[in-house]
């Protein structure tokens, strides 16, 4: 085997290993290259937009919105953009909750497998109108 | 003798054995509201004790929040939907083929067949082999208005066969199938739309029913009529409503591509004309000018669903999450009561009946209406004729066991994190006396085990489910629970419900975050929300996950099994 096919083999192997586990429709790649902890820290809630958002990361991979017939809770139904990226610790998503006048209120890094009964920290605006609660 | 030698089968080979079961009905499960006018007849295959002593299994605690828990049943196939979150699922048998619709909430994702992002809209699914659904076509939703999708997404889908339709040779329906979707939220371009859907790969526009509208919804289409209720508010029409703006446009779509508008309808109080601001309550102060329920003017309907020609009774749920009516109505009367003469006619009919009915137009096909707890609303409201229950009788001296006609109504949670919310719950109806509904027990999920109200997500009861065919009909019953997943119960003894099966989905790469702040800290969670779950006329059940975690198929096993089979056996 000559040095071509084995670089060609071992990229193969690396690519392989590197989407293991990862669903065909996460499009993973698209925008990956692009999320990272650098841009992800110039994301400022309650003053960033959506199109400073996206000149930073490009076009989100999902975007979601929950819109029920008027049911859904302040908060709730406000637009999701979701990036995906993967650094040491595996795949994860960038979640960026935008409110109605488009400024991003709650940026939060999930990883896409968390153990346990666990929740990831997320930030919010110094200003959060979002629905909270305080529990005894 | 089929069926028991079916049954037996089923109980020796558990899963494949139910589903031949099913297979048994296979060709006749179409005959069935929406699709046709008959109505299951349930067997009394119990002993005179019927189900109320039998022993069970205690439901298992769930796992830890980032598992799959599953008790009862078996997965038997998925697909992600390209990581739409779902709001609806619907299983049509087309021909032989299983084709699966799936009503998508509002965004965008990649749409690896075509390979561009789509707005979210209605996605087309082979489940023919549950083993390996292959994804057809997203026809995509409408684009966001504004820059903001509040507008968008697609959550609603209903399928009906052109030969079941009316008329179908004049029509040109033949041998075609078509989609009747929302499309859109609110904006001028929101409406309901008809696809022809004969090849499921390739479906093409028909038409527009109705358009400008807001709060496009759950609507309902008998395949054997034609006549289609379709849910929708519009700024412009001067229906009012309390929460949700939604009332119905009644419809005849037995020629798809012609829309023939009936009528607009609403609960007393809703009509246009009605006084709001000095209106009364028409349960303590009964007049021509009064307000039924509890808010001023009433929640809006959330789904109507019709027993077609053969009960002749349309069942309608408003409020959805708060403030809910229960409301029967006559449907022929409905339909044509704003005619004055022929079948339901009216003759006393308002000139504008059609459009802006009056209090009385409102009243002529109302059977019965109940007021629930505020704190609840109508989300669905299904109808179960008929259900023996052998450990009661009619009349001791002559044995025979009560037959109880059943309506298993939801209420649906909004509120991630239970906040600010009581718990949200499903009830069993005695609708024997349909002039008197009357609650007679709660289907229930109680917040822990599993700590649902921490875990993230909404938790409380969604929808209950409507594609029901023997041999489940009047055996067991699903509502779909959020984050607490597919909730099955054995209903064989209806005052006294047991839980029989559940399925958790866990979380996956797609599944959408739901953040919430609780003691000051802000966190997000990976929570499935099972959205709706249904069945297939082969007995497989559909978990559809409003997170964008995918849709599961599922099977029954065990004691869920056994509920269905007869105890003999």
């Amino acid at each position: 085997m000559n040095r071509t096919k084995i670089a060609v083999l071992c990229c193969v192997t690396a690519f392989v290993a590197a989407n293991a586990g990862v669903p065909a429709s996460t499009g993973l790649g698209a925008g990956t290259d692009a999320v990272n902890e650098r841009k992800l820290a110039q994301i400022t809630p309650g003053k960033s937009t959506k199109a400073q958002v996206k000149a930073l990361l490009g076009t989100p991979w999902r975007v979601v919105q929950f819109n029920d017939c008027g049911e859904a809770m302040p908060g709730q139904s406000d637009e999701t953009w979701d990036y995906r990226g993967r650094d040491a610790g595996g795949t994860f998503r960038v979640h960026i909750e935008f409110d109605d006048g488009g400024v991003a209120h709650l940026i939060a890094k999930v990883p896409d497998i968390v153990t346990g009964n666990k929740g990831t920290t997320a930030t919010i605006a110094p200003n959060e109108t979002m629905a909270s609660m305080r529990m005894p | 003798m089929l069926t028991r030698t079916l049954s037996r089968f089923a109980v020796g080979v558990g899963v494949c054995g139910v589903l031949s079961l099913a297979a048994a009905t296979h060709v006749f499960a179409q005959v069935y509201p929406p699709y046709g006018p008959d109505i299951p007849v349930i067997t009394n295959t119990e002993p005179a004790s019927g189900a109320y002593n039998e022993d069970r299994a205690r439901e298992p605690a769930p796992n830890p929040w980032n598992e799959e828990s599953i008790w009862n049943m078996k997965v038997e196939g998925f697909n992600d939907n390209q990581a739409r979150p779902i709001y609806q699922p619907l299983v049509v048998n087309q021909n032989g083929r299983e084709i699966l619709y799936l009503g998508n909430l509002a965004g965008t994702a990649l749409n690896p067949l075509t390979g561009a992002q789509e707005s979210n809209g209605t996605s087309i699914v082979d489940v023919t082999n549950v083993k390996k659904p292959k994804f057809l076509f997203h026809i995509p939703g409408p684009a966001p208005i504004a820059g903001s999708f509040a507008a968008a997404g697609a959550q609603m889908a209903r399928v009906c066969g052109g030969n079941t339709l009316p008329n179908a040779s004049a029509n040109g329906t033949a041998g075609h199938w078509y989609l009747l979707r929302a499309f859109g939220n609110a904006g001028a371009d929101e409406s309901h739309q008809i696809w022809d859907v004969t090849e499921p790969s390739s479906p093409k526009f028909v038409t527009t029913v109705l358009s400008h509208l807001s709060n496009t919804h759950k609507s309902w289409w008998e395949c054997d009529t034609g006549i289609a209720y379709l849910v929708a508010g519009s700024k412009a029409d001067g229906w009012q409503q309390s929460g949700s703006t939604q009332h119905l446009y009644i419809y005849d779509l037995s020629n798809p591509a012609k829309p023939v508008f009936i009528r607009q309808f609403g609960l007393v109080g809703q009509q246009p004309t009605a006084p709001v601001a000095t209106a009364q309550p028409c349960t303590t102060a009964p007049s021509d000018t009064c307000y039924e329920g509890t808010t001023n003017p009433p929640a809006g309907i959330h789904g109507p669903i019709s027993m077609g020609t053969a009960v002749d009774r349309v069942y309608m749920p408003y409020g959805v999450s708060a403030e809910g009516v229960i409301q029967i109505d006559d449907r022929l009367k409905l339909i044509n009561g704003c005619h004055t003469s022929g079948p339901g006619g009216n003759p006393n009919a308002s000139r504008n009946c059609a459009n802006s009915p009056t209090q009385a137009d409102l009243l002529w096909p109302q059977v019965s209406w109940i007021t629930m707890n505020p704190e609840n609303g109508g989300h669905s409201s299904m109808p179960i004729f008929n259900v023996p229950i052998p450990e009661e009788q009619t009349n001791y001296l002559n044995g025979q066991p009560q037959s109880k006609s059943l309506l298993f109504v939801s209420s649906e949670g909004t509120a991630n994190n239970c906040f600010g919310q009581a718990p949200h719950e499903a009830w069993i109806l005695d609708i024997s006396s349909e002039t008197t509904p009357w609650p007679i027990a709660t289907l229930n999920v109680p917040q822990f085990p599993g700590n649902f109200c921490g875990k993230g997500a909404r938790f409380g009861a969604h929808a209950v489910t409507e594609a029901i065919y023997p041999p489940y009909y009047g055996k067991i019953i699903s509502v779909s629970w959020f984050n607490a997943g597919v909730r099955v119960w054995d209903i064989r003894d209806p005052k006294n419900p047991k839980p029989v099966a559940y399925y958790i989905q866990a979380p996956n790469a797609n599944t959408e975050s739901s953040c919430s702040t609780i003691n000051g800290a802000t966190n997000c969670f990976n929570a499935t929300m099972n959205d709706y779950v249904e069945y297939d006329d082969r007995g497989y059940i559909y978990a559809a996950d409003r997170a964008g975690t995918g849709v599961t198929i599922l099977s029954l096993t065990g004691e869920a099994l056994q509920a269905i089979l007869p105890p003999s056996e």
